[in-house]
């Protein structure tokens, strides 16, 4: 969201709401015009990361097809625009406003296919799927684990073994600062002395969107299987996370999950939560 | 030792120093700071502040060892301890290009100012007379010129103090003596590469230039000059420095191919008027070989191609050459070499690749970044710079590499610390075709030999694009034309019948 447009859209609209309408009277068509021209301006400019342009003409598209049932739905109305219309191409008084519209027009489409022409042409972009669902069981060194009910073994000891607990936090700190950060960043914010050479970027778990919506269970199979586990749409080939099953092992790949959480404070998703 | 003699000699020089209050904190603040370090600090500089700790093995340069009271960052006098805010700043602003990360936006300013006087806690020098060094004196930066009498003043003072024997003749980090400069704790380091300045340490405006050698880095061989280079010189070394390195790195994706009538005949003059596009390279450290400290830290790429054929040109810094010994992508390599202070290698050459996919890829489809997979294999342009040929290898992952003997052309120099590297062969082999007005994926590994990188253990790059440029672009001219007469038409028409209507209508 680019709050800073969509504010100055909405301001724009009460503007002329309130104050325009002051000096000029606006019929039911001119409002849907500046209707029709916020809402595009709203797509173009106010989303992040912004909508890619087929996507617009079609909400576009759609706007328009509902704005003119609109209009027709009332026989009153529908009468009244078409006569503003016909007012505005027959009546001497608005020719030269009329020739500029009708010149303006194929100008425009001229600009828009001289522009489209001329783009820089783009890459095939990743529509890459970030998590996608993960399989229901992993064969982890040998032995099948399966991940719709794993828990991470080293939890309950957060209640019953404080001191012990805390040795399995240490453990999976040295895990990290071995093996993790040059990727995910000291901070955990994916912005490690590597990071800028990878692409897709490493996950930031300081974000609300990775850790801390997903269940232990997965991240053991994200760490355990790295980018070749993942399916095609997650574009396992240009991912760098490795597959960790090869290095470390199974309680030091939860050891390193608990110090995640407890590096970032956030609780992993429970299990049985849906995905 | 070293730094306890200048300090002495500087105490013995001016009593007045020991006068002054020691800016240490107070013990809460210290107790705030310790906190703090154990958490963010620790596993690299060491719970000590000896920079023992989990992951020193794998940094270089390696975390300061805060025990030493080397900082290299400093405004005061070369082999004095740095000020209370000369460490806050290097906490602030980090050191780019190392693991030591940027802490601004992340602590507060009140943690920053604690964790400074904790680390002032492991060197009792800073509790000592040599507590309260004299600060070098940074006289405003005149704005930049970029006058050629200046620079070539600058140019001058650059020759006259040596400043070549360690960064080149052209600051490339390649000077004579570079190979061999270690740090004060015997690990190697490298002289800075001055056309790159997006990657100094103790940040790069020209203020900080001037800094760096009138104060020296305290710990490595990068001397003061504060005695050397006169006052009216100054500035115009910074200058020829500053001329040497453009603002950013300005990383790309694409490589734009301009096609070209005619035969492809390597060499300069072939790829004089192409763009040039310049990648990151980073340590390859997904798979067994981890690189965690690479020689090479971009690649800067042109290519143009003809009817049949494509030329590639690949650019990249490198301190030495090595043209004897062997590299080979297949070769064995141990989970990592530690970095030993005595990780230089004799016996592998340099060596870099172009990869691409062996197939016309589909979509988004494409091989595994690392060498490939046997679902989609990689074609690797290879060739080992202590050779004079190169090939085709098909790569279907790490130690699973084939030379099926499909050579390549190539050319390669090595001059000034810059390999050039160019390869040549068919846009069409297999079933892999780069046509015209395609995005063919591209990828990029560099091996430096000096560094022991070979096999696994190399630079690596993500996946980026070659963009094979139409020969003949189609002029916008006539469409636009032919639209704007059709949509005039129309309206012409639609204008004409409603007032035709509406005039009979009035008849009527
Ligand atoms: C070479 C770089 C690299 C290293 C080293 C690395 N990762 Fe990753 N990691 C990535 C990248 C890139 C992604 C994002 C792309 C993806 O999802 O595969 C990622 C994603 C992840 C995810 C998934 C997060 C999510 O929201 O789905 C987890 C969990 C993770 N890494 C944990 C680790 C742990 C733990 C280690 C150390 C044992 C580690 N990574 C080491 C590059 C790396
Ligand atoms: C991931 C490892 C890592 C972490 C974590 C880290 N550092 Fe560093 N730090 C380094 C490295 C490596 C260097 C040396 C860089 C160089 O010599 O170019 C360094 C250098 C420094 C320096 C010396 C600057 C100079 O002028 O010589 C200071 C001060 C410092 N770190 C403070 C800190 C503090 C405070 C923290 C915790 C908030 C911290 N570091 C966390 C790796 C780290
Ligand atoms: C004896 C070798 C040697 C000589 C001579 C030398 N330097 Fe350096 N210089 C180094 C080394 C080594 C580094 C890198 C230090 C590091 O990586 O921390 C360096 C780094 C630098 C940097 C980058 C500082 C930073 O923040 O990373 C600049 C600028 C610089 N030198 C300028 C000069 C100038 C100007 C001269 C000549 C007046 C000169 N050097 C002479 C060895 C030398």
């Amino acid at each position: 969201m680019n709050l800073f447009m969509l504010l100055a859209i909405a301001a724009a609209m009460v503007l002329i709401q309130f104050v325009v309408t002051r000096w000029v009277k606006l019929n039911r068509l001119a409002w849907m015009g500046i209707w029709w021209a916020a809402l595009w301006a709203a797509f173009s400019y106010g989303i992040n990361p912004p909508l890619p342009n087929s996507i617009i003409v079609l909400f576009m598209a759609i706007i328009t097809i509902a704005l003119v049932a609109y209009l027709s739905a009332d026989n009153e109305e529908l009468k009244q625009a078409k006569e503003s219309i016909v007012r505005f191409m027959v009546t001497r008084q608005y020719r030269v406003a009329l020739l500029i519209v009708m010149l303006v027009i194929p100008g425009a489409v001229a600009a828009w296919i001289f522009a489209s022409m001329n783009e820089a042409p783009q890459p095939p972009s990743s529509g890459r799927t970030i998590h996608p669902p993960p399989p229901s069981s992993i064969t982890f060194q040998g032995t099948s684990i399966n991940l719709t009910t794993a828990n991470n073994p080293i939890r309950e000891l957060q209640h019953t073994d404080e001191a012990a607990f805390a040795e399995h936090v240490a453990n999976g700190r040295r895990i990290y600062f071995e093996n993790c950060f040059y990727c995910h960043g000291d901070n955990m914010e994916g912005a490690g002395m590597f990071a800028h050479g990878y692409d897709p970027l490493p996950a930031n778990f300081n974000d609300a969107t990775t850790i801390a919506m997903l269940q232990e269970s997965y991240l053991f199979w994200r760490i355990a299987k790295g980018a070749p586990g993942l399916p095609s749409e997650s574009t396992p080939w240009s991912s760098a996370m490795p597959a960790w099953e090869d290095f470390l092992t199974e309680e030091e790949i939860w050891d390193v999950i608990i110090f995640l959480y407890e590096f970032t404070g956030f609780e992993p998703r429970a299990q049985g939560m849906p995905h | 030792m070293r730094i306890l003699l200048t300090l002495l000699l500087v105490y013995i020089a001016n009593p007045a120093v020991a006068q002054q209050e020691n800016d240490l904190g107070t013990e809460a603040q210290r107790a705030e700071g310790k906190e703090v370090y154990d958490i963010k600090c620790a596993h690299c500089h060491g719970y000590e502040g000896d920079a023992s700790a989990v992951a020193t093995p794998y940094l270089r340069p390696t975390p300061r060892d805060f025990t030493s009271g080397n900082y290299k960052f400093r405004s005061t006098a070369s082999g004095e301890l740095p000020t209370t805010e000369d460490i806050k700043r290097s906490i602030r602003l980090g050191m780019p290009y190392t693991s030591m990360p940027a802490w601004e936006g992340i602590l507060s300013e009140t943690e920053i100012t604690n964790l400074a006087y904790y680390l002032k806690t492991f060197e009792s020098a800073f509790d000592g007379p040599y507590g309260n060094p004299t600060v070098v004196e940074i006289p405003r930066a005149p704005s930049y010129s970029a006058d050629p009498d200046h620079l070539a003043r600058g140019r001058e003072v650059f020759e006259a103090n040596q400043c070549a024997d360690c960064h080149g003749e052209n600051g490339r980090g390649n000077g004579e003596s570079a190979p061999e400069l270690v740090d004060d704790w015997g690990y190697p380091i490298r002289a800075a590469d001055m056309t790159k300045r997006w990657t100094f340490r103790a940040s790069a405006t020209r203020e900080d230039i001037y800094r760096t050698f009138m104060t020296g880095l305290n710990g490595t061989p990068m001397p003061s000059y504060e005695q050397t280079i006169d006052e009216e010189d100054r500035w115009a070394l910074v200058d020829y420095v500053w001329s040497l390195s453009r603002d950013t790195p300005d990383y790309g994706t694409t490589v734009t191919v301009q096609g070209r009538s005619g035969e492809l005949v390597l060499g300069d003059s072939l790829f004089e008027a192409a763009p040039e596009t310049y990648f990151p390279i980073v340590g390859q450290i997904i798979e067994p070989g981890r690189a965690f400290y690479p020689g090479v830290n971009g690649i800067s790429v042109k290519a143009v191609y003809n009817e049949s054929e494509i030329a590639i040109q690949l650019q990249w810094h490198d301190m030495t050459a090595e043209t004897e010994g062997m590299n080979n992508p297949g070769i064995e390599v141990p989970m990592f070499d530690p970095a030993q202070p005595d990780t230089l290698m004799d016996g592998w050459s340099d060596a870099v690749a172009a990869l691409l996919p062996s197939r016309t890829p589909e979509g988004l489809e494409r091989p595994y970044f690392m060498f490939g997979d046997s679902r989609f294999p990689m074609s690797i342009w290879y060739t080992d710079l202590a050779t004079d040929s190169a090939a085709v290898l098909t790569g279907q992952g790490s130690g699973r590499i084939a030379d099926n003997g499909i050579a390549l052309e190539r050319s390669a120099s090595y001059e000034d610390g810059v390999w050039t590297v160019q390869f040549k062969g068919p846009r069409s082999r297999g079933e892999l075709t780069m046509s015209e007005a395609t995005f063919v994926p591209i990828s990029f590994t560099v091996w430096d030999g000096f560094n022991g990188e070979r096999g696994n253990k190399r630079g690596i790059s993500a996946w980026y694009h070659l963009y094979l440029q139409p020969m003949e672009t189609q002029s916008a001219v006539l469409p636009m034309a032919k639209w704007f007469l059709i949509v005039l038409g129309a309206e012409l028409l639609i204008v004409a019948l409603v007032n035709l209507r509406a005039r009979r209508r009035k008849t009527a």
